[in-house]
């Protein structure tokens, strides 16, 4: 599958909202297992994404309360390697009918096509696992080893020493700080929040306080992004098992439908929409069609997920979609806004920056739990919908999730 | 002297560039059909589609408008660490990542005017010129 390939969805027409529902969620143990790889505990191996995609699935299919034969789909997203559909039904015991090998990582293409496969009559029950060993492989992010396949700005600037994704923020975070006098402590705010947010969830990564002292005194990896402004690496898996909408009434959880989808990419003038446009734009036409899709508007939305590659990143998804004004994301971070008892509560299991680094699919399963009302000391007080954003430094894809009715 | 850096691009039009880098000049493709410049390279426009594009010189005029400095060594040790990279946007439109060569990160001030200068490095397939910044 070619790199644009990977992201292509559905038409986001109204005909496909809420025909499918996750019915089921499960994840790996990413703080134990983090843990374990960072001491090299005795008896440590490193994981394989073999190992970590069963154990998500089956502690999705056991939340789910369905039985093994009730899988009849099967989506595969196994980031830096893994076995394909067929081989990955083979070693979890499914004869799927509907089998799709996605190829890459994120979720925001798998969901939709999942959706159109179940509406289409392809399958009723499909699960979708993700897995990347990211960190037991050795992944680098930068560097000559990062080359071509995606887009130029990965690879084209190696000659004066320029690549990896927090270059990219790096950028945009100095020219932001040059429009709006926005200083590194008023950014700090964000990682803090996240940190918060992980810490109310035990399965999170990071669970020290974080402050702005620590934050400024930490290193910069490229300045003026602190190592604090970075996502995490780390093992491990998620699975969701989504269902026909009309069947996934009677189940152990209140069904958490999917409401919208949206796509818009760069084309031209990539460095300019980045760093002058922070993606605006693309936020603004893939979340219109994800709202429209899902006929609700952006006011209905309780509770945002997005894709916090950096800090930055995640007010540019905040400003992008229109949430706040470009340029006042920090103060509205800063005004506690995005904490549980805010106006727009964002990322409550900690993000990538301080929960674990599953490419989205761990947003996305932070939604189900909200949504369900599971979500324990980070519960977002009767939330009904929420939207996730991922957004890459090239394209935004949003999703709209609504609580359904048991 | 010369620098040692990572591998640029090359292959059909890449070579292109870094031709005219050798001649000290910094050349930009112009799509003949829509009139946009682009950079990178591209083998058809990123705005129109056409692969009617031909090679412009540039003025070598541009100014400041971001920066990033590389703390972490992501190509082992090949350029040392900490090192400058600026966003410079050029006279003529595009933005042009690349480096200072007579100044430093402590020197910068936004939208900064610099002009093109040239200087000698090698990469695994040879000897070529690299398009940096100065103080214009």
């Amino acid at each position: 599958m070619s790199y644009m390939d990977l992201f292509k969805v559905p038409d986001p027409t109204p005909e496909l909202s809420c025909r499918a529902a996750v019915v089921g969620v499960g994840e790996t143990d990413f703080n134990a297992d983090y843990k374990a790889a960072r001491t090299k505990a005795p008896g440590y191996e490193g994981q394989t994404a073999e190992n970590l995609a069963t154990l998500a699935f089956e502690r999705a299919l056991a939340d789910s309360g369905l039985r093994r034969e009730d899988i009849d789909g099967l989506s595969v997203s196994f980031l830096y390697g893994g076995p394909g559909a067929a081989e990955t039904a083979t070693m979890l015991g499914l004869s799927p009918r509907y089998m799709t090998d996605r190829g890459g990582g994120i979720c925001a293409g798998p969901i939709p096509v999942a959706c159109h496969a179940v509406a289409n009559g392809e399958c009723d029950t499909i699960a979708l696992i993700f897995a990347a060993a990211t960190r037991s492989i050795g992944r680098k992010f930068g560097g000559q080893r990062f080359d071509s396949g995606g887009p130029s700005s990965y690879f084209y600037h190696h000659p004066w020493g320029w690549s990896s994704q927090a270059a990219h923020w790096a950028m945009i975070w100095q020219f932001y700080q040059q429009a709006y006098g926005a200083t590194e402590a008023d950014l700090a705010s964000v990682a803090i929040q996240l940190r918060e947010n992980a810490m109310r969830n035990p399965n999170a990564i990071m669970q020290s306080p974080l402050t702005v002292e620590k934050y400024l005194d930490s290193r910069y990896v490229v300045r003026p992004l602190h190592l604090f402004d970075l996502c995490l690496v780390n093992d491990g898996a998620v699975c969701l098992i989504v269902r026909r909408s009309d069947l996934a009434n009677e189940m152990p959880h209140v069904p958490v439908h999917i409401g919208g989808w949206g796509h818009a990419a760069v084309k031209t003038n990539k460095l300019n929409t980045l760093v002058r446009e922070r993606l605006r734009p693309q936020f603004q036409e893939a979340g219109r069609q994800a709202l429209a899709m899902a006929n609700v508007a952006l006011s209905d939305v309780q509770h945002f997920e997005g894709y916090d590659a950096s800090t930055i990143h995640l007010i540019n998804h905040i400003e992008g979609h229109g949430f706040v004004e470009p340029g006042s994301g920090l103060e509205f971070c800063k005004a506690g806004e995005m904490a549980p008892d805010g106006s727009l509560p964002v990322n409550m299991a900690g993000g990538i920056l301080s929960g674990s680094y599953m490419h989205g699919w761990n947003h996305v399963a932070e939604i189900v739990r909200q949504l369900r009302h599971e979500a324990g000391p980070r519960q977002v007080k009767d939330v009904a919908i929420s939207m996730f954003s991922l957004a890459q430094t090239d394209q935004v894809h949003p999703l709209i999730f609504m609580r359904g009715t048991k | 002297m010369v620098q040692t850096r990572p591998d640029r691009t090359l292959g059909p039009g890449h070579d292109t560039f870094w031709a005219g880098t050798a001649e000290r000049k910094l050349l930009i493709q112009r799509c003949g059909k829509c009139g946009e410049l682009t950079w990178p390279v591209v083998a058809t426009c990123d705005h129109c589609g056409s692969a009617d594009l031909a090679w412009e010189p540039m003025s070598g005029a541009g100014k400041v408008i971001s920066w990033c400095t590389f703390e972490q060594d992501y190509y082992r040790g090949m350029i040392p660490v900490p090192y400058d990279t600026i966003l410079v946007e050029l006279a003529e439109g595009p933005l042009f990542i690349s480096n200072p060569a007579d100044f430093t990160r402590e020197d910068i001030a936004f939208e900064m005017p610099v002009t093109v200068t040239f200087i000698e490095c090698e990469d695994s397939a040879g000897l070529f010129k690299l398009p940096v910044f100065r103080k214009a």
